[in-house]
Order: C-alpha cells, then sequence, then structure tokens
C-alpha cells in the first residue's frame, strides 16, 4: 500500500488577543506535532472531545488553516503549493461540512450547487458537466427531479447527501468529512454513514474522518488516531484500539461512550470514570496533558511530556501505558 | 397509583397548515425513584410531552385538547396559573438542553439557586445562600463556596450543567424531568452527568423522566422505556424486556441503526425516510411509509398499545405476528 497522505509534525497556532495594551499576544497551540500517514483507499479517523484540535488538524492538512510542518499528499508537500497550485490540487482533496444547514448556499438550486466545483475547475463541457452531476446525484440517492430545487426543501440527510455530491464532483481521491453525521437524527445519521461506507467501497476513495462519536468512528474507520489537546495520545488499527485501549484517555473515552451493554437492571460500574474538564489549551500543563484528569498519573506524569512511541503495533503517548 | 399518570394526553397545535396533532393517546406512568425514558428522533413528541407536564404548553397555538396529567392524583392540565407556579420547581423540576442559555447570564450560579430555594421556601436569604453552596457541593463542583460568585460563562459546559441540576433538586421535587440534558456536552463529562443523575436519584428518590434519542443512554440510566414516533408511544415497556426483544419496527430500526462500539464492519440497518410532518398524518399507522413490512391495514388504521412479549407495543405486525 502507498501513502496517499503523509502529515508530519503539523502544527498549528492562534495569536489570541493582547490581554493589555502593549503586552505580547498569548499563543494558542491547538494542534502540536501531529504526525500520522493515511494510505490510499483507507479511512482514518480523529476522535477527541471538544477542543482537542481534531478539526484544526483537518482543516490544516488540507490547508484551511495556516500550519507548519508537512503535509505530503502523494508525495508532493501541500503546504510547499502556491495558492494557484494549491487550488488545482483541490480537485483531489474535497470536504464535507457537519452542518448540512449552513454549508450550502440557500439561494442557489441544488443541482447548480453540486456543478459548481466543475465550473470552477474547468471540467470538461457544459453538457459534460450537467451529465455528470445526473450520475451523482443517482450515486448519492436522489432523484433527478430534484435537481432545480432548493436547499430549504429537503432534509438534513437529504442535504448532507448533497453536499456529499458536491464534493464529488471533481472526482477527487481524499474525502476529509468533519463530523458528517452529527447534526443528524439516529436513522438518518445510519442512511448518511451507509452511503459513505458504498461511495468508499465503489470508489475507491479515502477518508480522513472527524467525530466525536467513538460508535461512529468503531464503524467507519480503518486506524483511528485520539487527540487531547492538540496532541495525539494514541493511534492504532480500529479493531485493536477497540479491543484494548492503552491510553488512559482512550480507556476512559470508551467507559464514558453510553452502550446496550451496560445495563441500568443489572447494575454497572465504568471501568473508568475521569472527574473535571480538559485543561485549557493556552497554558496547557509541562507534564502530560491528561495527567490532571488521570487516576494512574504518577509524579513524572506532570513532569515530563510522553512522546508518541510504538507498542505491540499501535502508537501511544503514555508514560505507563495499559 | 403512580406518582405521576399521563393519561391519553392530547395536544394540538395550531399552524399554517391547520391544526396539528402533536401527541395523540400519550399514556405514561411514572413511580417514585424509577427512571422512565423517552426515545424517539426530533419531532416525535418528546419534548412536548415533557413541557406538558410542566404546564409549558404555549397557550395559544397550542392546546391541551383532552386527557389528563396527574401528579399524586392531582390533574395538573386543570391546575389554575397559580398552582402551576408553585409545582415548578418545587414538585416537577425541569433539566434542559443547553445549560448557557438556561441560565441567566446576569447573575451568579449561588444567587439563581438560592432564588428557587427562596421561591418555594420560606427561609431567610443567608440560609437560602448555604443550601445554594451545600448544593453545588453535592453535585460535584469543587470549591462549591467560590464557584457560587461565578457567573454562568465563568463555568464549563459540564459544570453549568451541575448548576442546573443543583437549581432542579433544590427543593427535593418527586419528579425530575431531564431533556436530553447532555447533547451539549463532551462523552466524559456526559458520562459524569449520567452518574450524578443515578445518585441523586437514590438519594432524594425522584422519579426521572428522561427524554433522549441514545439507545445507548437509555439502556444505563432507564428502568422502563416509552418509544415516540409522530406524537404517540408506539412501544413501552421495561428497559430491558424493549432493548431486548423489541417489537415494533421502528423500535428494532433505533436499536439496529446505531453504530455501536461492540460490533463494526457491515452495513447498519436503515429506516429509509425521514419522519413526516405531522399534518401530513394519513389515518393508518404513522410509520407505515417507512416500515418494511407494511401491510393495507396498516394505512387504514392507527394500532393501539396492546401487551406483546412481556411490553406493550402499537403495530399490527407485532401483534398479529407477520412481521
Amino acid at each position: 500500500m502507498t501513502a496517499l497522505l503523509e502529515v508530519r509534525d503539523l502544527t498549528v497556532r492562534f495569536a489570541l488577543p493582547r490581554p493589555a495594551p502593549f503586552q505580547p499576544r498569548p499563543v494558542l497551540e491547538a494542534v502540536r506535532g501531529v504526525s500520522f500517514t493515511l494510505e490510499a483507499g483507507r479511512a482514518l479517523g480523529i476522535v477527541g472531545e471538544s477542543g482537542s484540535g481534531k478539526t484544526t488538524t483537518a482543516m490544516a492538512t488540507i490547508r484551511l488553516e495556516e500550519a507548519t510542518g508537512q503535509v505530503l499528499f502523494e508525495g508532493t508537500d501541500l503546504l510547499g503549493l502556491s495558492d494557484e497550485e494549491m487550488r488545482m490540487r483541490r480537485r483531489d482533496i474535497q470536504l464535507i461540512f457537519q452542518d448540512p444547514y449552513s454549508s450550502l448556499n440557500p439561494r442557489a438550486r441544488v443541482g447548480d450547487i453540486v456543478r459548481e466545483p466543475l465550473d470552477l475547475l474547468g471540467v470538461g463541457t457544459p453538457e459534460e458537466r450537467r451529465q455528470t452531476v445526473r450520475e451523482l446525484f443517482a450515486k448519492v440517492g436522489l432523484r433527478e427531479d430534484q435537481l432545480s430545487l432548493f436547499p430549504h426543501q429537503f432534509s438534513g440527510g437529504q442535504r448532507q447527501r448533497i453536499s456529499i455530491a458536491r464534493a464529488l464532483a471533481p472526482g477527487p481521491k481524499l474525502l476529509v468529512c468533519d463530523e458528517p453525521v452529527s447534526a443528524l437524527d439516529v436513522a438518518i445519521q445510519a442512511q448518511i454513514l451507509n452511503l459513505l461506507a458504498r461511495l468508499r467501497a465503489e470508489m475507491g476513495l479515502s477518508y480522513l474522518f472527524i467525530s466525536h462519536d467513538l460508535g461512529v468512528v468503531r464503524h467507519v474507520c480503518d486506524v483511528v488516531a485520539v487527540m487531547y489537546l492538540g496532541r495525539i495520545v494514541e493511534m492504532a488499527e480500529a479493531p485493536d484500539l477497540f479491543a484494548a485501549p492503552a491510553h488512559p484517555y482512550t480507556q476512559a473515552l470508551l467507559a464514558a461512550a453510553p452502550t446496550m451493554a451496560r445495563r441500568k437492571s443489572k447494575g454497572f460500574s465504568r471501568p473508568m470514570q475521569i472527574e473535571g474538564d480538559p485543561p485549557s489549551p493556552i497554558n496547557p500543563p509541562p507534564g502530560c496533558a491528561f495527567s490532571a484528569r488521570c487516576p494512574k498519573a504518577q509524579a513524572l506524569c506532570r513532569e515530563t511530556m510522553p512522546e508518541l512511541r510504538p507498542l505491540n503495533g499501535r502508537e501511544v503517548a503514555c508514560h505507563y501505558p495499559g | 397509583m403512580s406518582l405521576l399518570e399521563i393519561d391519553q394526553l392530547k395536544v394540538t397545535f395550531d399552524t399554517r397548515y391547520g391544526q396539528v396533532t402533536a401527541l395523540d393517546s400519550v399514556s405514561l406512568a411514572m413511580d417514585a425513584g424509577e427512571t422512565l425514558a423517552v426515545v424517539g428522533e426530533s419531532g416525535c413528541g418528546k419534548s412536548i410531552t415533557a413541557l406538558s407536564v410542566m404546564g409549558l404548553i404555549p397557550q395559544p397555538p397550542g392546546k391541551i385538547a383532552g386527557g389528563a396529567i396527574r401528579l399524586a392524583g392531582e390533574d395538573l392540565t386543570r391546575a389554575s396559573e397559580a398552582r402551576l407556579r408553585a409545582m415548578r420547581g418545587a414538585e416537577v423540576a425541569m433539566i434542559f438542553q443547553e445549560p448557557m442559555t438556561s441560565l441567566n447570564p446576569v447573575f451568579t450560579v449561588g444567587d439563581q439557586i438560592a432564588e428557587a430555594i427562596l421561591l418555594h421556601q420560606d427561609v431567610p436569604r443567608d440560609r437560602a445562600w448555604k443550601d445554594a453552596v451545600a448544593l453545588l457541593e453535592r453535585v460535584g463542583i469543587p470549591a462549591a463556596a467560590a464557584r457560587a460568585q461565578d457567573y454562568p460563562h465563568q463555568l464549563s459546559g459540564g459544570m453549568r450543567q451541575r448548576v442546573m441540576i443543583a437549581m432542579a433538586v433544590s427543593c427535593r421535587p418527586r419528579v425530575l424531568i431531564a431533556d436530553e440534558p447532555t447533547t451539549a456536552l463532551d462523552v466524559t463529562v456526559q458520562a459524569q452527568i449520567f452518574d450524578l443523575l443515578n445518585e441523586i436519584q437514590r438519594d432524594f428518590g425522584a422519579a426521572i423522566l428522561l427524554i433522549t434519542h441514545d439507545m445507548g443512554a437509555v439502556s444505563e440510566m432507564a428502568d422502563r422505556v416509552a418509544v415516540m414516533y409522530a406524537g404517540r408511544v408506539i412501544e413501552t415497556g421495561t428497559a430491558d424486556s424493549v432493548l431486548d426483544a423489541p417489537q415494533h419496527p421502528y423500535t428494532r430500526g433505533l436499536i439496529g441503526c446505531i453504530p455501536s462500539l461492540d460490533t463494526a464492519g457491515d452495513g447498519l440497518a436503515e429506516i429509509p425516510g425521514v419522519v413526516p410532518p405531522l399534518h401530513l398524518l394519513g389515518a393508518g399507522c404513522a410509520f407505515a411509509e417507512r416500515c418494511l413490512h407494511v401491510r393495507d391495514t396498516c394505512r387504514d388504521t392507527k394500532p393501539r398499545l396492546t401487551e406483546k412479549a412481556g411490553h406493550h407495543v402499537a403495530c399490527f405486525g407485532a401483534q398479529e405476528g407477520w412481521l
């Protein structure tokens, strides 16, 4: 297998407002030295809670956020491309947003919305583009007679199908999905997840899949990276990660996610319960970012930041994994 | 007699499409100390059920068109506004979805909890403040005395929801309604809030009406469950019975369509289509259009709840055994 996307040491910094005049602007490191590899045809999931940097990582990867480091897409560093080179490269990398209500232009007909990427990239003749749009509509489960409707005439699930059709229009190799089902009802979620699975199999797509929902990630992804406060704390093949999480934070996430395997009538106690909220990324603690909430934390954890190290076929950033 | 009984409740709303029935013959009952989960997709009537109990249906356009809501035998649908005001917070309290929008941004959280206590109990102000701090401590807020002086924006989402819970239990209500209390929260914080609600229930003996769309939450929290669809209860019983042997195709779909942590891989069960708009409901079963097992009878007549496999289900297929 070849690496489609190789991210090395990706770091994103945001300058915050000055606390007082003439003082330096504090810097927030939203993503800190993130590296991962996505092989062609696979799906890599990034999970984490709000503020963990998962969306920023995805946006920086496709250059919608300023970043340092390297993003090698088929061997080319995207961060080094000129704006015009990057614009032409975007046909290979497309994006599906979380909110299907705000990501479609309310004043454009949906057929035009899906055709727009083709127009912008100058693909084929106008008739060929229209034909492509019709094919895409069929592919995502919409009807041809819906082409001239407006977004408000569709339900949330259908709008997400339109977003997917638009993303597929230029024939991308990589689809970045930023919480694509979290705004949808559970029954509709299943429809969209099944559609994404079918499209991946049919078209040989690769997914960079952002979600806070472990069940969704488990269902869609081959490899999962767990982020906490801007860093990857554990990365493994999905079955391994879910069967035996090695990082205490991954263990806590799995113990917290509601599941039908735990039943009130039978009584249960969570294998791991953590307290408090994630710390602020503005002044991260010196050691492991999770140490303040971690029940296994030792003195070493509060002083030294653990590096992401290989461990039994996975990577874990923890002094005391397992 | 149950502590809270919703009996054949019918709620209608005047809309630009004419009058629609938001709740149709909804019957639920809860006893002290038990948790009833109401599940369903958006628009199925979960929140309207909760608001009806609180007497918070906006009238007009809403109207309680029939049925009764009995709290310890007293019919709340006939109660005066003054009686409802005395009841809200003291006997039935509610925790909302979004703690930031349900707390007042210009008062400290301690003040807001003390206000709830002063409204319902004849105690001096300093005593109410002390109680508020004790409650904040009880719901797991560290350095409660200092945090009581904070404004809502100074707290994290999880802390705000704890404040809401402290406020809701401040007068030891007999019924606590939690309307998707963790939707706005991260998963580790959600688990903390669920565990806190279970503890509070053990300590205070309150009945909890939990509104959720998450079958995992139902399993972890509920003693009994009612599945709603388009304003009707379509399946209800003990959580064990409904989750282990769901009878209605909609309940089966809801359970099957969850991407679970325990199984990976293949396709999820799909429920095709969407919940129909209430003004387009016909004479038959509201789920008929999305149901893979639909027959002619389903389109003509609404099924009633009858007993099947140890609980109640409203489905001709389940009742007659041709699913």
